[in-house]
């Protein structure tokens, strides 16, 4: 008996939903091993885990906060990855809508809730979008790689946040630390209750609802996916690349913009260096890990915010500081791994027939 | 030629899964002789010679070179044992030189080899034949028949004593072809074993001592060359007589004129001219074959009037209407279509189902739009109506288009360009890698647009297929047509050396 | 927002089931006090084997549990500045920790929101300036180290040019170049401290390669505030001589290090957890000092002259008994314009917001 990989010829639902599901489980079974290795018992590491993120209101609350971003970050990059345009550019995104969205309650601080946020979120898409649209228009005008641009652009983007709230944004209040002023109640978007969980979450639901239906419904969506399939079919069919190259990355970037938006508005509070702890590069793997899904974005985002916020939890109980990481890692390689097995099946054959030498 | 063949295959099955590649095949070939294999795409021509190259290994049946049985473990036993094979697709180094692809296959013990030795080697070798390439040219200065003269010098250099060419005429002008047939014929009378694969008949019957057909796997006859014609070998092929496709109105017409193309140039992938002054016109209800080897401006007229390719100089008008250098866009709305070569890599979509593809260059018409979103179900009834009256075979409307067979693949294509109603449709060699069965069905659907007073202008190598359905013809050398014939005045002699760039003095037509 | 909160609980229960199940009827025991040992958490954004600032913190938790048999501490390493700072806290403080101690500047303003929530427990928060009833803060003049390795370098160097790397503009990283140079031009009128920014807290191979540029700028000292060994062992490298930050760096770069400025956190740890035993503790700034040995500066290398070090030694004594204070007049900026008149001494508030390099001082802060 051998045993081969052979071509799948029709991809079945059930195979592309269960696969990962089963990896993902492989992926904390595999990590288990180590845990004993390191004389932990899994059970109770797990248990620790799942039960500081979800453990209690407060966990949920937590897990939410931090999937939020993850999220956001995650849907505007599947908005340039289903096109195949490779925005690795959501980090800096993120700070320049954070930014930008700054600039309303630090120059108008007296503004009505009901102005301030508004503006708020036009300011957060439009930072983050420009500075997507600016990789676009490199790409377009120069066929500069938006790979290179975008990671480039990054550094740019956290620079200049830093710049602005070491110098000319930096509270006159604060001591000469980093910090912009804490903004006034006006600009913060609500929380449910007492807990940090806050409206963002709306953004999440309603942003992911309306890609879902364009990516299956819409003009745009049927053109990016050509674009994304086959670039030189896009052409012959008499789309434009050019303009939606642009409008992809204006859109992609305004998400990650908006994602930085709220991030700054409720959670933070101000403008201050560090306020994202790589979420628009977590979120790359989020949304690939979802293959670009929306509705999936939003269910990975949530899972990566379980481990991230129970591998805190690990902490305390002596755990280092890596297992999370290792916990992300492992789920990565396996997903991915496996992913052959969606494309592929497996089948047992005898070993007279169907050899290649080769 | 009596005695022991010099390769013996006996019995020969190989099983996929699923499916049955080749079924108790016998195939004798002797030295000296030159022995066709013949078949439509599929048959098992390619899974038997992979058998007889050490790539496979057959389920059962036996392979026995000079009466001796062997069992070749890997294509290095295959090669020790004198069998060499010329692929479709060049199996060449490009940054190498002609001397060291050849050494490289050298299966001597020595590590070390003298360049010079080789050279020599070589040049006595092309001597011989008749094939002469600079042993010291590097691999990509080559044309494609230089590429090809490399492949069968390697072999010889190996001391093959079967050769194996598999469909080796399809990238050669007629004078090569010529050429090669010749240098063949040689070896042959050298004692060599050639074993030619091909699809083209009147190559087959000229060339060949000996034919074997092959259907599904079986082998449905062999023949000695003067024992068969013609129309048995087709019959033979595709399992059932086929009905000429004749056009009824053929060289008569008589429509207005839709496209005239005036002294246009336009640069090709490399930066040179791939148009160079090309002009003609065709008319409505008229099918205008081009003729020529490919690579002498087909694909680059084709994009000019698929708005794919900027227009140096020159002009094309289009009902009158002046549309050098406008977008595929515009050039889709004034019903211009142009099926392409390269089906999954330009007409269609490969990780698309075929609803996603039938929409593709008219998702933004109201016919499948309504403001910003796709009626999903106009895409469905659209594709259902092509896949019925095309007899496009797939497993689902659904399903990514990727796995539907070639001909499937061309008959879906080009359903969706009939199915716009094209005023001008332009096709690139639209028969292409299909089967006989495919190949006709094509063609009737070619007539029936012709039928319906749309211009056409078809590009193909084959010129038994533009004469077929022709009732003009152009012959494209280097940019330009050289030559133009109706259809009853075709000459295939002048077609085949104005293809080759030869313009006679007679001063015609030119 | 009731809508939420039901479906909030939905879940939860959904949750709550589906992870009891893996646990095993898990074992949710929530120990307030262990034997009637004091919980204490350290919330750290760095890890604790960085070998410099989280590194110093670490060791002083270690001398805590080392001298304070009732303590049981524990620490969460590499927590971001933003959103997670609130929550690991909030986390600590309901896994009731009676102390928590955090060691980001960054941290401010989520430790003051924790503390409002959890009355009971006390925050102390390092290099800030709020405080609340329950919050206090705690800080260390780590600038009379820099004065006193100031004055070894001052010494120590012939090129009369001493590379400084240094992390961002804040008052902290500035206070420290400028107490250093005070510490050069005492012992060295001519000696120029040459400034790059490096913006980063921790990159080992960027502030390596900060430290190589200065070198090849013509330093033949080697100072940084970053919480790595890379400046120093650049310095290693190139056969210049350096001076170590955060603790004694003499072990990764034997042959550079002349001294180190160094953080010695333990003696305060204990102090502040005998308070809160002892039911004494207030809320309120603390700034440590050389005095209370909080800071101080590591052994000499071998290569540090005996003349240098009974200056040096000298110099600390007089720091300690309050005779030398390193940001006593006259001080000028490096417009020579006086900042400092002779006679008086910068005060605390002035020093915890300085944004301004002293005369001698080769750099700019970007404003």
């Amino acid at each position: 008996m051998r045993i081969k990989l052979q071509k799948s010829l029709a991809p079945n639902l059930v195979s592309q939903t269960l696969i990962p599901i089963v990896a993902i489980l492989a992926s904390l079974f595999f990590c288990a091993i180590f845990f004993v290795l390191t004389g932990r018992d899994p059970v109770e590491v797990y248990s620790a885990m799942f039960l500081g993120a979800l453990g209690s209101e407060y966990g949920i609350s937590e897990t939410f906060v931090k999937m939020i971003p993850l999220a956001l970050c995650g849907l505007g990059i599947a908005v340039a990855f289903r096109m195949h345009l490779w925005n690795i550019g959501a980090e800096g995104q993120f700070y320049m809508g954070a930014c930008a969205a700054t600039w309303i309650p630090l120059s108008f601080p007296n503004l009505p809730f009901m102005l301030m946020i508004p503006t708020m979120i036009i300011m957060g898409a439009l930072g983050g979008g420009l500075w997507g649209l600016l990789a676009g228009w490199f790409k377009t005008k120069w066929q500069v790689d938006e790979i290179i641009s975008t990671l480039m652009m990054n550094y740019i983007g956290i620079l200049w946040v830093d710049f602005l709230v070491y110098g000319a944004w930096r509270d006159p209040n604060g001591k000469n630390f980093p910090l912009t002023a804490a903004f006034p109640q006006s600009a913060m978007l609500p929380t449910f209750g007492s807990l940090r969980v806050h409206y963002g979450i709306f953004f999440v639901l309603l942003i992911a609802a309306v890609l879902w239906i364009i990516f299956k419904k819409s003009k745009w969506g049927y053109e990016t996916l050509v674009i994304g399939s086959n670039p030189v079919a896009a052409r012959y069919a008499g789309i434009n690349i050019k303009s939606n190259v642009l409008l992809t990355m204006f859109i992609s970037g305004a998400l990650c913009g908006i994602a930085g938006m709220v991030e700054v508005s409720v959670v933070v509070g101000k403008l201050q260096p560090g306020i994202s702890p790589g979420y628009g590069y977590t979120a790359i793997i989020v949304a690939w890990l979802a293959r670009l899904h929306p509705i999936a974005i939003i269910g990975v985002a949530f899972l990566f915010a379980i481990i991230h916020v129970g591998g805190f939890m690990l902490q305390t109980m002596g755990m280092p500081s890596a297992t999370a990481t290792m916990l992300q890692g492992a789920m990565l390689f396996f997903v991915v791994g496996s992913e052959i097995l969606t494309k592929y099946e497996i089948k047992f054959t005898s070993s007279k027939e169907g050899e290649k030498n080769e | 030629m009596a005695g022991i063949p010099l390769i013996s295959m006996r019995n020969i099955v190989k099983r996929f899964p699923g499916v049955t590649a080749n079924d108790q095949i016998n195939l004798d070939l002797h030295s000296g002789q030159i022995h066709a294999l013949l078949g439509e795409n599929g048959s098992g021509k390619t899974t038997l010679m992979s058998i007889l190259t050490g790539l496979y290994r057959p389920t059962e049946g036996f392979i026995s070179v000079c009466g001796e049985e062997k069992k070749f473990a890997s294509p290095r036993d295959a090669i020790d044992s004198g069998i060499g094979m010329v692929h479709q697709h060049f199996k060449l180094i490009e940054s190498f030189t002609v001397a060291e692809n050849i050494a490289l296959s050298q299966s001597s013990n020595s590590f070390l080899l003298s360049q010079e030795e080789v050279v020599e080697d070589i040049e006595k070798l092309g001597e011989k034949y008749g094939m002469s390439v600079n042993p010291r040219s590097y691999v990509w200065q080559l044309s494609v028949g230089e590429k090809q003269r490399v492949e069968i010098l390697r072999m010889l250099y190996r001391n093959s004593k079967v050769l194996i060419l598999d469909e080796p005429t399809a990238v050669l002008t007629p004078q090569e072809t010529k050429e090669l047939f010749l240098n063949l014929r040689k070896m042959a009378n050298d004692g060599c074993a050639v074993v030619f694969i091909s699809h083209k008949l009147n190559e087959v019957l000229e060339l060949a001592d000996k034919i074997t057909v092959l259907r599904a796997g079986k082998v449905a006859g062999c023949f000695d060359r003067n024992d068969t014609n013609r129309y048995g070998l087709i019959e033979m092929m595709i399992g059932r007589k086929i009905s000429v496709a004749q056009s009824g109105t053929k060289g008569e017409a008589l429509g207005e004129t839709v496209l005239e193309i005036d002294d246009i140039s336009a640069l090709n992938d490399v930066g040179t001219l791939g148009l160079n002054g090309l002009s003609l016109k065709v008319r409505a209800g008229e099918i205008y074959g081009i003729a020529g080897v490919s690579g002498n401006g087909q694909r680059e007229l084709a994009e000019v009037l698929a708005g794919l390719r900027p227009v140096k100089s020159g002009n094309i008008k289009f009902y009158g209407e002046e549309i050098t250098g406008m977008s595929p866009k515009n050039m889709i709305e004034r019903g211009i279509s142009y099926v392409p070569e390269d089906r999954l890599g330009m007409g269609l979509v490969p990780s698309l189902n075929s609803c996603e593809n039938v929409i593709l260059k008219e998702y933004d018409k109201p016919k499948y739009s309504q403001g910003w979103w796709i009626k999903e179900q106009a895409a469905v009834a659209a594709t259902k109506a092509i896949v019925e009256k095309f007899d496009v075979r797939m497993g689902s409307i659904f399903q990514p288009v990727k796995m539907m067979s070639g001909g499937n693949l061309q008959k879906l294509l080009l359903g969706r360009e009939i199915a716009s109603k094209p005023k001008l449709m332009i096709v690139l060699y639209p028969v292409r890698g299909l089967d006989i069965g495919a190949i006709e069905s094509v063609h009737k659907l070619l007539l029936q647009l012709k039928e319906a007073n749309t211009a056409i202008i078809l590009v193909s190598e084959e010129l038994e297929e533009i004469a077929e359905l022709s009732d003009r013809v152009g012959v494209i050398f280097s940019g330009k047509i050289l030559g133009e014939f109706l259809i009853k005045d075709l000459d295939m002699e002048r077609v085949g050396s104005l293809m080759a760039g030869v313009v006679e003095d007679k001063g015609e037509s030119v | 927002m009731c809508m939420f909160s039901k479906w909030e609980r939905v879940l939860l229960s959904c949750l709550l089931v589906g992870s009891l199940a893996v646990a095993g009827c898990g074992s949710g025991k929530k120990d307030t006090d262990k034997g009637g040992k004091t919980k204490v958490a350290f919330v750290h954004n760095g890890s604790i084997n960085d070998g410099g600032w989280t590194n110093a913190h670490s060791n002083g938790r270690l001398a805590l549990l080392k001298d304070n048999k009732n303590v049981e501490a524990s620490y969460v390493e590499n927590v971001g500045d933003g959103a997670d700072a609130e929550r690991v806290i909030t986390q600590l403080a309901s896994q009731g920790n009676k102390v928590i101690f955090a060691t980001s500047f960054g941290y401010m303003d989520s430790m003051v929101n924790v503390a409002k929530k959890y009355p009971d427990t006390i925050f102390m928060h390092c290099s800030g300036y709020k405080t609340a009833s329950n919050m206090g803060n705690y800080f260390g003049r780590i600038y009379q180290a820099r004065y006193l390795t100031g004055m070894v370098a001052g010494k120590q160097t012939q090129s009369n040019i001493i590379g400084y790397v240094a992390a961002f503009p804040i008052p902290e990283v500035v206070r420290g170049i400028d107490a250093f140079t005070l510490g050069v031009k005492a012992v060295n009128p001519k000696a120029i401290v040459k400034v790059i920014w490096s913006n980063t807290w921790y990159d080992p191979a960027k502030e390596k390669q900060a430290a190589l540029t200065l070198i090849d700028a013509g330093a033949d000292v080697i100072t940084q505030h970053q919480d790595t060994v890379g400046p120093q062992l650049a310095a290693e490298e190139r056969g210049k001589w350096s001076i170590g930050y955060n603790m004694d760096m003499s072990k990764a770069a034997p042959k550079a290090v002349l001294t180190s400025a160094i953080w010695n956190w333990g003696p305060y740890y204990e102090k502040v957890i005998k308070e809160v035993q002892a039911g004494t503790w207030k809320s309120g700034a603390y700034w440590g000092s050389m005095k209370d040995n909080v800071v101080d500066i590591a052994p000499y290398g071998p290569m540090v002259p005996e003349a240098t070090r009974t200056l040096v030694n000298q110099a600390k004594q007089d720091i300690i008994s309050g005779k030398l204070n390193p940001f006593a007049g006259p001080i000028k900026d490096q417009d020579g314009k006086v900042r400092v008149e002779q006679g008086q001494i910068m005060s605390d508030a002035d020093l915890l917001k300085i944004d301004w390099f002293v005369e001698g001082v080769d750099g700019y802060i970007s404003k």
